[in-house]
């Protein structure tokens, strides 16, 4: 009989070592509701709280629509081969907004909408979009796929953007990591959309580590720092901040592409969230665009800046 | 994006005001014109983060230093904080209790900034030049080379030592950099040697 205990020697906890994963897919079950938290915990020290506070309903709902949803189906492995092969992210979103479920989702997401307390001009455009069949429902899918909304009907969009999340998500979280395989540089490797913003985490095994959230699925990829998620480049990168803030959040602008997006410091403050903190910084978007950078990425709730 | 952009200027020219934002779709437009008025008083500041290698020993950590004031802006910049890389495949985001103290290092008023020398006799180091500097390091290593070189050991056998100088390279060297310092070292017959290509 050994005495030897069978504790294997793992010298990385010593020094802390960060191996952070490729990608962390969402939990669409805790994913809008923790959006929806961070968003009221914002507003209440906001002067943008009643947008805050809308949004905040809004993402409640997201989170509440998807009980009795069925549970989505993985790619089949044919799907995923080809996507593999040709270096492309593993859900087709143009093909896939076409689906049933996603009309299913729509269906339920603005018929909930209709409680939230809003603004004439957001009930208007809940009442377009609850009235808009398939066609025109998968036409302005394929304007927030395109990432430029038409600048009369932000608001119709984002009410379609908010039910593509949901759907998204959930089929993004039935997804096995080892699937995943990076695609481009600024691009979902799930569903091919655009970052939101960016995010220096500071998770146990991933401290320091940056990674992208896609402003569709909602899934994290990790990204090398110091790097412009819009172009590539390593050179020229700066960040701006705004005067006596605490560096939680900044814009990275990079020189050569003349792009800026927001890097968020999670590693700084635990609560951050990629999507509910971009809105509430919308003051930095407004300085930078003063400067010469133009915003890169997608971020529908703050189109138009 | 760009389309964006003239879509906004557009808009702007057109005194549409804020028909075109996120905000203003949805019936916050108030809320927006408060904020943007809140935010005119503030200020951006320039931040920088920059890739390095940590100049402590050969293993060569890569480190990210975040500084205030951009450079290239022809600003002043000051190093406020030093940390591990974690995308760098050395050290994974970790340093060492040497590494972490950099800050401390680049700060330090007792720092060495330029070639100083204590002659003997003295007590204390003086400022000199890099021409006097690299002029006085040279005839000194040419003396004691010239002093104390082994050409042959007590079998007779030729080994070329020179075991009374010793050389220190810097970590933060590139593979051509640590070649070049190899070859001139050990072809001078050197064997105290540390340097970036023992690794």
């Amino acid at each position: 009989m050994s005495r030897k205990s069978a504790v294997v020697p793992d010298p990385t906890v010593i020094g802390n070592v960060a191996s952070p994963p490729f990608a962390r897919l969402p939990d669409p079950a805790s994913f809008f509701s923790v959006r929806a938290a961070r968003l009221r915990q914002l507003a209440e020290t906001s002067n943008l709280a009643p947008y805050l506070n809308f949004l905040a309903r809004l993402a409640t709902v997201q989170s509440d629509i998807q009980s009795g949803l069925p549970r989505p189906e993985r790619p089949d492995t044919q799907t995923i081969a080809r996507a593999r092969a040709f270096e492309m992210p593993l859900l087709d979103r143009s093909t896939l907004a076409g689906d049933k479920a996603v009309g299913s989702v729509f269906d339920r997401l603005f018929a909930a909408a209709t409680a939230i307390d809003k603004p004439v001009d957001a009930a208007k455009a809940l009442a377009h979009v609850t009235a808009a069949d398939h066609v025109q429902r998968l036409a302005m899918a394929h304007s927030v796929f395109s990432n430029s909304l038409p600048a009369d009907a932000i608001a119709e969009h984002v009410f379609v953007w908010a039910g593509l999340q949901v759907y998204f998500a959930r089929l993004a979280s039935v997804l096995d990591l080892a699937m995943l395989a990076p695609v481009a540089d600024g691009v979902c490797p799930v569903c091919g959309s655009m970052p939101a913003s960016t995010m220096v985490v500071g998770w146990p095994g991933s401290h320091g580590a940056r990674f992208c959230s896609c402003s569709l699925c909602g899934t994290l990829w990790h990204y090398v720092r110091v790097k412009c998620v819009l172009c590539g480049s390593t050179k020229g990168i700066g960040y701006q901040e705004i005067h006596g803030q605490s560096g939680v959040i900044k814009a990275e602008t990079c020189d050569e592409c003349l792009g800026w997006s927001k890097i968020l410091y999670q590693n700084k403050e635990a609560a951050v969230d990629p999507v509910a903190d971009d809105v509430a910084s919308l003051g930095l978007d407004l300085l930078m665009r003063e400067g010469p950078y133009h915003r890169g990425g997608f971020s529908p709730l703050l189109a138009g800046f | 994006m760009n389309m964006e952009l003239s879509r906004r200027q557009f808009l702007a020219a057109t005194g549409a005001g804020f028909a075109g934002t996120a905000l203003g779709a949805f019936g916050f437009g108030e809320v927006e014109t408060a904020h943007a008025e809140a935010i005119r008083a503030f200020k951006l500041v320039n931040t920088t983060e920059t890739r390095n290698t940590c100049p402590y020993c050969s293993v060569a950590c890569g480190i990210i230093m975040y500084s205030k004031g951009d450079l290239r802006k022809g600003e002043q910049a000051e190093i406020i904080h030093i940390e591990g890389d974690s995308d760098h495949p050395t050290n994974r985001g970790t340093l060492c209790p040497k590494g972490s103290a950099l800050l401390n290092f680049v700060k330090a008023e007792t720092r060495l900034k330029y070639p100083m020398v204590r002659r003997p006799g003295s007590d204390k180091f003086e400022r000199i030049g890099w021409e006097e500097a690299l002029d006085r390091i040279a005839r000194l290593m040419k003396d004691d080379r010239d002093g104390n070189f082994v050409q042959k050991n007590n079998d007779g056998v030729t080994v070329n030592r020179w075991t009374t100088t010793g050389f220190l390279a810097a970590s933060a060297t590139t593979n051509e950099t640590a070649f070049v310092t190899y070859k001139v070292v050990r072809s001078a017959g050197m064997l105290v040697f540390d340097n970036q290509a023992r690794v």
